[in-house]
């Protein structure tokens, strides 16, 4: 018994979902149309009739547009899906039977329609019809094709149904006796599930691309947490210290009312990928590994936050000061050389203040004179050359709604800058701010 | 037998600690990674020894960061990956793309100004291996701060590079710590550079030239 279960081609994995629920043979057989194996489910769920009952409501809870039909052989469900008015093959129309023949792919056009226009004009209209000629003379006047067309009119299969390979989950799910609630015995869990896990992806030679963990609490809620790899791995080790360095910065378990919370049931789902290929060079340097980097980066964010760990990359914006953390993947493509200015006479390295503190500033003739101590490794005391002032603004279009932020200044620069060397030999970039006539010391060159 | 004694801490590697001899010029060139700056990598003998620890100090101003990111720059044009330990988080992104940091190969680790902290993560980085240049920026840290680390501290930092490729730099105001092989740059305040008259309007900083010193085992 099979069932066949047709919709547009961009409902395919909705239809696919649906139809392993249901059984785990499943054939696909063209762009959003499947055929399911539904032999053993007339105990479980009753007649044929009652399984496409079942298939159709399963479907539109799915939110899936699709025709289901259940019949006896492969062919005879897909001419029912074609036709969902009927129930029986019999006065379906030959010309359904266009998509369910195997032509080869070259077939020009003309060949491709010449027995139907044949049938057509003999009056043939039904698959009754066709059902009922004589195979032999069939045979004489339309060949091969004729006697393939009358096998699929009276509802035969020309191949046999061959399910498509299961997709495996990687998913490991353990049930504590005890609830626990440290991080250490909660390590010895992660190894023994990642453990398997591990072993059955190298078996299918994929590695991790991300690690979905669940914890039940004692509290019945569930904290879930996403690992996104940079790179598949699967290496147990390397993924137990991932889930570890994340629980340990963001902990699960608390005191929630008076109440210790504990870890009832843990569960660790993979997304699998392709497993990874390592040329290595031997003219090239090694770089760190992306289990190494991985693991890394989480131990450093675990140490100093996950937000102050990364490869700065320069905003296109004349903001002062403005970069984006990105994150450190160490295999980088070089598309080209990165921008250098070395040679230019204004190229110096600035020690840049990412708060700039507010300072004191004695002003004479409009140039900066004298910088009154402030605070400690801030530099203070006579000016002795200056340069600026620099004026620069930007932002100024920018409102608190924009840019989410409380402050409404947030974005927003409007400044008079200066470079000035200090007696002590200290050469500082100090800019006053023009809206509120305050200065503030950016940054040393160093 | 001073021959023989020579012979016998040359095998164990310990020849240029020890003896007299310091066979710089027997460096092999991968084994070497250039600064960036042709006057201090011909005083270094081609560049800062790899699997050592060496250090560039010098007061503000004295053109320790610039330094630091002309090395930056020349590692990540020889392909490697690099790593800065910001302890006091005054890395400036835009200077280092100018004087051509490939930003992407670094990877930048930002503290909030605790050098203990900090230290764990230069002591990661080192761990991870297989990074071309680590660099642990203690410039903004008061010397006094600094000289509390227990002197192990830089033997085991020392070790954990040992006959790697891994340069691993230190920034500081003071002389900090290096290990045998590598060097201290010492910089020293210099008058900065001007272009343009004193009143004039139009005047521009063009920079502070390092004036670097080299000091290394005997």
């Amino acid at each position: 018994m099979f069932a066949c279960l047709r919709g547009t081609a961009d409902a395919d994995e909705g239809l696919c979902a649906v139809a392993r629920d249901f059984s785990p043979r499943v054939m696909r057989v063209a762009p959003g149309e499947l055929l399911v194996d539904v032999s053993g489910l007339g105990r479980l769920v009753g007649a044929p009739d009652d399984i496409a009952r079942e298939l159709r409501r399963a479907v539109t809870e799915a939110d899936v547009e699709a025709t289901v039909a259940v019949a006896s052989t492969q062919t005879a469900a897909r001419v029912l899906a074609r036709v969902p008015c009927q129930t029986t093959i019999a006065d379906a129309p030959v010309t359904v039977l266009r998509e369910l023949e195997s032509l080869p792919p070259g077939i020009h056009v003309r060949d491709r329609e010449r027995p139907y226009e044949t049938l057509e004009r003999w009056g043939i209209r039904t698959l009754t019809e066709l059902a009922a000629l004589p195979a032999a003379d069939l045979s004489s006047r339309l060949g091969r094709r004729g006697a393939a067309l009358q096998q699929l009119a009276n509802g035969r299969d020309a191949r046999p149904f061959v399910p498509d390979a299961d997709v495996p989950r990687f998913i490991e799910r353990l049930e504590l006796e005890w609830p626990v609630d440290a991080l250490e015995p909660l390590s010895f869990v992660f190894a023994r599930l990642l453990d398997s896990l591990s072993v059955t992806l190298e078996r299918m030679d994929r590695g991790a691309a991300a690690i979905h963990l669940d914890l039940r609490l004692t509290d019945r809620s569930t904290d879930t947490r996403v690992l996104q790899l940079p790179a598949p791995m699967r290496d147990p080790r390397v993924l137990r210290t991932l889930l570890l360095l994340d629980l340990e910065s963001r902990p699960p378990c608390g005191v929630d009312g008076g109440r210790e919370i504990s870890v009832d049931i843990v569960t660790i789902e993979i997304d699998p990928a392709p497993s990874r290929i390592t040329q290595f060079s031997l003219l090239e340097r090694a770089v760190p590994s992306p289990e190494t980097v991985s693991t890394l980066v989480a131990r450093l964010s675990a140490l100093v936050g996950e937000s102050r760990v990364g490869s700065p990359r320069v905003v296109d914006s004349h903001q002062p000061g403005a970069f984006v953390m990105e994150p450190f993947t160490a295999v980088v493509a070089r598309d080209a050389a990165p921008r250098s200015d070395a040679a230019a006479p204004t190229v110096h390295g600035l020690r840049r203040q990412r708060i700039p503190p507010a300072i004191r500033v004695n002003v004479s003739g409009g140039r900066p004179v004298y910088l009154a101590p402030s605070r400690r490794g801030i530099p203070s005391g006579a000016v002795v050359q200056s340069a600026g002032p620099w004026r620069s603004s930007g932002g100024w279009w920018l409102t608190a709604a924009t840019t989410g932020s409380q402050s409404p200044r947030s974005g927003r620069w409007d400044r008079s800058e200066w470079d000035i060397a200090l007696a002590r030999g200290e050469v500082c970039r100090i800019f006053q701010d023009r809206s509120t006539g305050c200065w503030f010391f950016e940054g040393l060159y160093d | 037998m001073r021959a023989a004694l020579e012979a016998i801490l040359r095998d164990h590697k310990l020849d240029v600690t020890l003896t007299s001899s310091a066979p710089w010029a027997e460096v092999p060139p991968d084994r070497l990674a250039a600064i960036g700056q042709g006057d201090l990598d011909g005083a270094l003998g081609g560049g800062l020894r790899r699997g050592h620890v060496s250090e560039i100090v010098g007061p503000a101003s004295s053109g320790r960061t610039t330094l630091v990111m002309r090395a930056l720059a020349a590692a990540t044009a020889r392909g490697e990956v690099a790593a800065i330990v910001d302890v006091c988080d005054t890395f400036d992104a835009a200077s280092a793309e100018a004087h051509g940091v490939d930003l992407p190969r670094v990877l930048w680790v930002r503290d909030t100004g605790d050098p203990v902290r900090a230290l764990k993560a230069f002591s990661l980085v080192l761990q991870a291996g297989n990074f071309g240049l680590v660099v642990f920026d203690l410039a903004d840290v008061p010397p006094a701060m600094v000289r509390r680390f227990p002197f192990t501290t830089w033997m085991r930092a020392a070790r954990m590079i040992e006959g790697s490729d891994t340069v691993a730099l230190i920034v500081a105001q003071d002389r900090t710590a290096r290990s045998p092989l590598g060097v201290t740059v010492s910089l020293t305040t210099s008058s900065p550079r001007w272009v343009g008259g004193a009143a004039s309007r139009a005047r521009l900083f063009a920079g502070v030239r390092p004036e670097p010193r080299v000091v290394r085992a005997r």
